[in-house]
């Protein structure tokens, strides 16, 4: 057998073209996301969620009609472009007035929908579905008459109908008249209505055009992969950063950065194998550090008119907020009598996440989608420094935090040089990542994360087994938390901070070096949500990975739009009611999914003031 | 430090917009204590000169002495510490803080860095009589508790103003201050900018031919990027090229 650098040819080429096949998804799924992108400047979310809506499209009108791949391979993405020009035309087109972060929640909340609904009905088992005939069996390949591989037809047609797609898709976009009115319908709106272009209607068939082509990626996946409702969850979030890679918004950066990618994650599976699901997050890393704009982004040449994110108020008052913040620790100090302690202490620490990432993005105006990555984190330490360091659950739980604050500073410092969308995708990005190691790693223990991870002691007296003593402990780590929220809004910095929010070339053309000051809120809510992950793994003597997955970081970010973002307290609410439905609507499995897509897409929609802002707002006071 | 001694000093400033030279070889000068209009036609590229001038864009060449320094290299978070403000053509307020806070938040500036997370902002209070002196002088007095997002235009201006002038910068760029005010607003406006000037230089972009008629000690004339002419009202009004130029394009 022939060998290259000691690697069987066989082995090698195989591999390549696996990265190839890898890399003909990456670039159609970026290609799409780079199509609704440039035109409607929000990240589409729900794009791995049609991805599999396509895939299905296939299966089901073969089982439901007899109609096989080649027809499908037109049917089911003109199906999914449909559904997703009446998602934009009833919903998405009320957000574009709104910050683009909006538009990003809301495609989450979507997606969130759809799978949880597919997942019902179809559970998350795969469904086979045939290789076309006409497609079947292969070649061998040959070079000098040496053997290197055996190629099969189906694979080669994927490869080749992928470029092809790219190539055109790029043509119509920078090199028709078409493209021409679409680029000038993005960059001025006005001026191309006013030439007889109806914008609007362009706009929702990009969107529709942009989902179509993730359906057509779902269709030809089909008979390569299995038909499953996590088919896209899994895939989008390498996509996710393969976009990120690229350059947002950049047709030809997208084609490029998936093919390569694809063939350099097929590379590493030969030379380096465990670095195979990491590779793509650590160029992004990489990348992110030289160029944050992407290799094949415009870097932002200007920060002025930066938009502010029009969520929470800032005036004054303060009183009212004391008497229901001492109101509410009453509350919860009687509670364990009343409700089962473990759903408390649950909503208490799932609290202290949410309340971090509202202090990001209700005071800071920074949308963190990945903030799961120090919850997790920090329970993983916390629960590694109890069971296998023996050490006590105090410094456990400060090993844990101070973990979080530490991966915040690095995290941070690279988020942060982005404003807005992409601020959010490093940060996701980065989750994925570490998802990932936490995934490889010995010393999480895999899918098994670490187990009976020992309560013990506090300073040497309180037995944390008794349930009680833990109660009470979690709440007054949870009223630290709190307390340090409340003093960072309303401190000096907080002020600075909200200025920020409200309008950052503003702010610097005060003289404030913003990126330190959003450095700093970065850290301090790393360090408040790896408190919250930290305290978690040892009330529950368990961490998992459910704690580091990127839904993780979506429910943060959703407790705090129902309970209100820019209130303190907000969060809190949102944290009891979400944790509280999936406890207590346990038994609806997949249907407690739908219903935080459905309470997602609702408080997008029609109540961004969240339950506590409407209230705040009704009486006037801050809460 | 006395009048007439050189406070900004542009050196061939280029601006490359992708092969587009929206600021094309520009240079000169701006004397301390006085108050400089820039002027020129939409898209002259006089907000990109300011942009350029405050390192809120990097020039593509050419450099930017302040007070004898050269400040091509820094950040515009320092420029602005070092006494040069600016202000933007689109209103720049912070909306959802009331008028009050906007005023405090450029005050708070004087304690250098505010990182100080641990410390009530009550802190803070010692600003507040300079802060309201200063929202009175623009006259939003009475509408010191509203957020700025509710005021008219011309008001939201005015506040901006105000923020810039909390920051007592020694040289005050102003774009456009005037644009979107109601008449007997403009007339507070251009009083409160001459009052503001006295010992601190001011340049400012503005369309408004009177105003800068009677503010200002000397004009720049900017089209397509390059500088034109520069003098008083009366030689730079008479030149023939730029009537040809600013008026031309339809300016009143
Ligand atoms: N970020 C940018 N990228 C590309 N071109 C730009 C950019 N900013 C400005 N321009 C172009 O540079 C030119 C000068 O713009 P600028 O805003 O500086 O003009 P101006 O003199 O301030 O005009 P106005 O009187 O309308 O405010 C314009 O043609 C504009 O389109
Ligand atoms: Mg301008």
């Amino acid at each position: 057998m022939t060998e290259i650098f000691g690697v069987p040819t066989q082995a090698l080429f195989g591999q390549l073209l696996l990265g190839l096949i890898n890399g003909s998804f990456y670039a159609l799924l970026s290609l799409g996301l780079a199509v609704i992108f440039g035109m409607l400047n929000i990240i589409n979310f729900t794009h791995g969620a049609q991805y599999m809506m396509g895939a299905f499209g296939a299966y089901l009108v073969g089982q439901y009609f007899g109609i096989g791949y080649w027809p499908s391979l037109i049917v089911a993405p003109l199906l999914v472009g449909l559904t997703g020009v009446i998602i934009e035309r009833t919903m998405l087109k009320r957000l574009y007035h709104l910050d683009h972060l909006y538009g990003l929640l809301f495609t989450f909340g979507v997606a969130l929908i759809i799978q949880g609904y597919f997942r019902y009905y179809y559970g998350s088992s795969g469904l086979p579905y045939p290789i076309p005939p006409s497609l079947a069996g292969g070649t061998r390949l040959t070079l000098f008459d040496q053997p290197i591989m055996f190629l099969p037809w189906y694979r080669a047609w994927v490869i080749f109908f992928s470029l092809a797609i790219c190539i055109t898709t790029w043509y119509l976009i920078e090199r028709t008249s078409l493209g021409a009115k679409l680029r000038a319908a993005t960059e001025n709106p006005t001026i191309v209505r006013t030439f007889g272009v109806n914008v609007p209607l362009l706009i929702t068939l990009t969107y529709g055009a942009g989902v179509g082509l993730a359906g057509l990626a779902g269709v030809l996946a089909a008979p390569i992969y299995q038909v499953s409702p996590l088919m896209g969850a899994d895939l989008i979030n390498v996509v996710f950063a393969v976009v990120v890679i690229g350059g947002m918004g950049s047709i030809l950066g997208s084609v490029v950065t998936g093919f390569v990618l694809g063939l350099i994650e097929g590379l590493t599976k030969v030379f380096y194998p465990e670095a195979s699901t990491t590779v793509v997050f650590v160029i992004m890393a990489i990348v992110l550090l030289v160029r944050p704009a992407g290799l094949f982004g415009k870097a932002a040449t200007t920060t002025t008119g930066v938009e502010s994110t029009s969520v929470g108020s800032g005036l004054d008052g303060g009183r009212v907020l004391n008497v229901v913040m001492a109101a509410m620790a009453v509350v919860l100090m009687a509670a364990p009598f009343v409700v089962y302690p473990q759903f408390l202490m649950k909503a208490l620490c799932i609290a202290m996440f949410a309340l971090s990432v509202n202090l990001l993005l209700g005071y800071a105006g920074l949308l963190s989608f990945g903030h799961a990555m120090f919850l997790g984190s920090a329970g993983y330490v916390s629960a590694h420094a109890a069971k296998v360091w023996g050490l006590t659950p105090e410094l456990a739980i400060l090993a844990g935090t101070a973990t979080a604050a530490a991966m915040g500073v690095v995290v941070g410092a690279i988020a942060i040089r982005r404003q807005g969308i992409y601020f959010a995708m490093t940060t996701l990005a980065f989750a994925q990542m570490v998802y990932f190691l936490a995934l490889q790693v010995p010393f999480t223990h895999g899918e098994d994360g670490i187990q009976a991870v020992p309560r013990g002691k506090m300073f040497g007296f309180i037995d944390l087994n008794n349930q009680l003593s833990m109660y009470y402990v979690v709440l007054a780590i949870f009223m630290f938390a709190l307390l340090m929220v409340h003093r960072i809004i309303h401190s000096p910095f907080g002020e600075v901070l909200k200025s920020i929010r409200e309008n950052e070339a503003r702010a610097i053309s005060l003289g404030y070096k913003t990126d330190r000051y959003k450095l700093m809120a970065f850290v301090l809510s790393t360090t408040i949500c790896g408190l919250g992950g930290a305290t978690k793994a040892i009330v529950f003597q368990l961490a998992s990975l459910t704690d580091v997955t990127s839904g993780t970081s979506g429910e943060a970010v959703l407790m705090t739009l129902v309970g209100g973002l820019g209130t303190l307290l907000g969060p809190i609410v949102g944290a009891f009611v979400i944790t509280g439905m999936e406890t207590y609507l346990a038994e609806w499995g997949q249907w407690v999914t739908v219903i935080q897509g459905v309470v997602f897409v609702v408080c997008v929609m029609a109540f961004r003031r969240g339950l506590v802002g409407e209230i705040a707002y009704r009486t006037g006071k801050p809460l | 430090m006395s009048q007439g001694e050189v406070i900004l000093e542009a050196r061939d400033l280029v601006k490359d917009f992708a092969g587009f030279l929206a600021v094309n070889h520009a240079s000169f000068k701006v004397k301390r204590g006085t108050i400089h209009a820039l002027i020129g036609p939409n898209g002259a590229g006089k907000t990109t000169l300011f942009n350029l001038l405050t390192k809120f864009l990097t020039p593509t060449q050419g450099q930017i002495l302040f007070k004898g320094e050269d400040i091509t290299a820094l950040p515009p978070a320092e420029v602005a510490r070092r006494g040069l403000v600016r202000s933007f053509q689109i209103s720049a307020v912070f909306p959802h803080l009331s008028v009050l806070d906007n005023v405090r938040v450029a005050l708070q500036r004087q304690r250098g860095g505010s990182f100080d997370f641990w410390r009530s902002r009550k802190v803070l209070e010692v600003y507040h009589d300079r802060a309201m002196q200063l929202i009175a002088d623009v006259g939003l007095t009475q509408y010191a508790n509203q957020p700025a997002v509710s005021l008219a235009y011309g008001r939201k201006r005015a506040l901006e103003l105000a923020t810039t002038l909390a920051l007592e910068p020694e040289l005050m760029l102003l774009d456009e201050p005037m644009a979107g005010m109601a008449h007997e607003d403009i007339e507070r406006i251009q009083e409160l900018i001459r009052t503001a000037s006295k010992g601190r230089t001011v340049l400012m972009v503005e369309h408004n031919l009177n105003v800068v008629a009677s503010l200002s000690d000397t004009i720049t004339v900017l089209t397509r990027g390059q500088i034109l002419t520069e003098g008083d009202y009366k030689t730079v009004s008479a030149n023939a090229d730029v009537q040809q130029a600013y008026m031309g394009v339809g300016h009143g």
